[in-house]
């Protein structure tokens, strides 16, 4: 049996090929292996694309001059763990309320993992990776603009017309400078789900696109460019709220220390034993009362609770000037204590308000001799007080200091979560729903 | 010798020469058309009788890692890829392979792209009903089939290109295959096949998923000069 040797379709090693543009003569070197549907010229613009016999073919010439992307056609660069290489640039913008915001799509060509979208926004610096989805998104209906993915919900940020302004390179799609395409951009930062609509040969085509933000040093080392990359304004549409990173771990350390807030207070109020100091009933108004005491041990600061109640006390007032004066360093503390009660009758409800008795409450008080002295006052319209009380309480349980210290621990995650706040309202301020 | 095919189902390999050029020619118990791998011929079966179709494969060259005989798993079933038809639509070109399974049965492994599915003929009747004809499927409406929402992404009239190996149909030049393709939400797969003419009211089903080859470890893949293969 004689044969030739078989033809062995596509089982020799597929080789890159360097063409001449059909229109201005320049260099077109084709990387995608036959993956294309479009050639652009880098250096003309002109349109090259496959005949039915594979041959490329003038599909339009053009005369436009090459124009430099922040990334360069055939730069090769690791995402992932994959390597891509940019075979194709196209540029794209949109306008919303008078105002261009343009931005760069870099086909990224992997031979055996096909292609992704390396999207660079030119308005605010920041990066995409997107890839075709395997799937169809949800659309859900219970609310509104919002689509639904592997169990992931993405919210509307913007929709808008998107037209092709500039083009080089192969392209796996038939891409011409002015096409135009409905986006609708859907986040779940760091992802995003992009529904494109245009109207191809057959009718109405519908892409989804998976996308997820890069950091722009990230892409700047992946593709190995010298310096930085471009500065970033704003938050981007994908970027991570970085205060949502920390939020779970700031919540469970706050629920840590609120457990050993409590039991700590808990402790503290039944160690403490509060100790009336001094009190003394039936104290006339008509003079005032000057007494020595002894509040506490002698150098050990102590919190105390002074109280004047008054009797009766009925649409009346009684008030207290207190001074209390340290024997030994001659430092004062005073203060004004007024009990209020009063009552009626007002187009038949009857009401009441303040109380026969008020209280002050004093922390850092150094123990040791003092001298109490007390200037009373009364009046009202109904039945003046006799006589007053005080009692003065020492060693008492502060509470607004447990209180302060329970807020103190409120206070980071409250925080970070305003922070997180205020970095979304940033964020959708530039979206279709600023005004809101 | 060359025919590879033939391990997947022994004995259904018949011992049949291509006529044009007298090579081997490994038909299978499912192919109907077979691409001479030595001289580019069409042969197609009809009963016992062999007929010659000539040279009308012009498949391309459409950068596609798949080769002939590379072997996978799909749901832990191995295949082998035994034949490839190369469509043309309206933006361009797109193979389907297709596939021999080990337990006997057959499928298809889309690639348009870069982007791949696999998908097993299954009964008519799931879809008898439920879905529109090909001229009323509209695109990203949602049919609900087996309690799966399915969303029609492309719908498209295509045009035979090429084939290479078996195919279990005799595919010529101008034959055109009116189809819809449709995703699920979690990477499910299907192709309605709504004939020559896009008038079937009920269209041939094929269901499976979205895979990826380097995933389902496709082996031998193609060799492509300034890349490597990373593990």
């Amino acid at each position: 049996m004689t044969t030739a040797a078989p033809a062995k379709l596509f089982r020799e090693e597929a080789q890159a090929e360097t063409i001449k543009c059909l229109s201005c003569g320049g260099p077109i070197a084709l990387h995608s292996f036959g993956a294309r549907q479009r050639v652009v010229c880098p250096h003309c613009g002109s349109t090259l694309a496959p005949a039915d016999s594979g041959a490329l073919t003038l599909l339009a010439a053009a005369s436009r001059k090459h124009q430099p992307s922040v990334l360069p056609l055939h730069a090769r660069g690791t995402l992932a763990g994959l390597e891509w290489e940019i075979i194709g640039i196209c540029w794209r913008r949109c306008v919303v309320d008078g105002i261009a915001y343009p931005w760069q799509e870099f086909l990224l060509f992997n031979p055996w993992h096909g292609v992704r979208w390396l999207i660079y926004s030119n308005s605010d610096g920041h990066w995409q990776l997107g890839r075709s989805l395997d799937g169809a998104p949800e659309i859900l209906k219970r609310r509104h603009h919002t689509v639904r993915l592997a169990k992931q919900t993405f919210e509307h940020f913007q929709g808008a017309i998107a037209v092709v302004s500039y083009v080089e390179g192969e392209f796996t799609w038939e891409v011409h400078v002015g096409d135009q395409a409905e986006i609708n951009d859907f986040i779940a930062p760091p992802h995003g789900l992009s529904i494109e609509q245009s109207s191809g040969p057959d009718g109405v085509e519908l892409n989804f696109t998976a996308a997820e933000h890069l950091e722009p040093a990230a892409v700047w080392r992946a593709f190995k460019q010298p310096g930085k990359p471009p500065p970033t304004r704003g938050v981007g549409a994908l970027r991570p709220n970085p205060w949502h990173r920390t939020r779970r771990s700031l919540w469970l350390s706050c629920l840590v220390f609120l457990a050993a807030w409590w039991l700590l207070s808990a402790r503290l109020e039944a160690g403490r034993q509060p100790v009336m100091a001094f009190h003394q009933d039936h104290i006339s108004f008509d003079e005032p009362l000057s007494q020595e005491i002894k509040i506490g041990e002698p150098g050990v600061p102590t919190a105390i609770e002074f109280s004047l109640s008054a009797a009766p006390l009925d649409n009346a007032w009684a008030y207290a000037d207190v001074l209390l004066v340290n024997l030994a360093t001659q430092d004062a503390v005073g203060f004004g204590l007024e009990a209020s009660y009063y009552h009626g009758v007002d187009g038949g409800e009857s009401w009441s308000e303040g109380s026969t008795r008020a209280t002050a409450t004093i922390g850092g008080v150094d123990g040791g001799q003092y001298l109490l002295q007390i200037t009373p006052q009364r009046g009202g319209t109904g039945s003046t007080p006799i006589d007053y009380k005080v009692e003065l309480i020492q060693d008492v349980y502060l509470q607004r200091y447990v209180v302060l210290s329970f807020l103190v621990i409120l206070t980071f995650p409250l925080l970070a979560w305003l922070c997180g706040w205020l970095f979304e309202r940033r964020r959708w301020k530039n979206s279709d729903y600023s005004g809101d | 010798m060359a025919s590879s095919t033939t391990a997947m189902q022994p004995g259904s390999s018949t011992d049949v020469s291509c006529p044009e050029c007298g090579a081997p020619a490994p038909f299978r118990g499912t192919t109907v058309s077979l691409v001479c791998e030595y001289c580019g011929s069409t042969i197609v079966r009809t009963g016992v009788n062999l007929e010659l179709l000539g040279k009308v494969s012009a498949l391309l060259d459409n950068g596609s890692p798949i080769l002939l005989g590379a072997a996978a798993s799909f749901d832990k079933v191995p295949f082998e890829v035994v034949g490839r038809l190369q469509l043309r639509h309206g933006r361009g070109t797109w193979n389907e392979w297709f596939i021999a399974f080990a337990d006997g049965g057959v499928g298809w492994l889309s690639d348009a792209q870069g982007s791949y599915a696999i998908t097993r003929p299954r009964e008519k009747s799931i879809v008898a009903g439920k879905v529109p004809p090909y001229s009323a499927c509209v695109l990203g409406q949602p049919l609900t089939v087996q309690g799966v929402a399915y969303v029609p992404v492309e719908r498209r009239a295509a045009t035979y290109q090429g084939a290479e190996g078996s195919l279990p149909f005799a595919a010529t030049t101008g034959d055109t295959f009116y189809s819809v393709d449709l995703r699920g939400h979690d990477g499910e797969f299907m192709t309605l096949d709504y004939g020559e003419r896009g008038d079937h009211q009920q269209p041939t089903l094929y269901m499976g998923r979205a895979v990826d080859l380097i995933a389902i470890g496709l082996q031998p893949l193609r060799k492509f000069a300034g890349w490597e293969r990373r593990a």
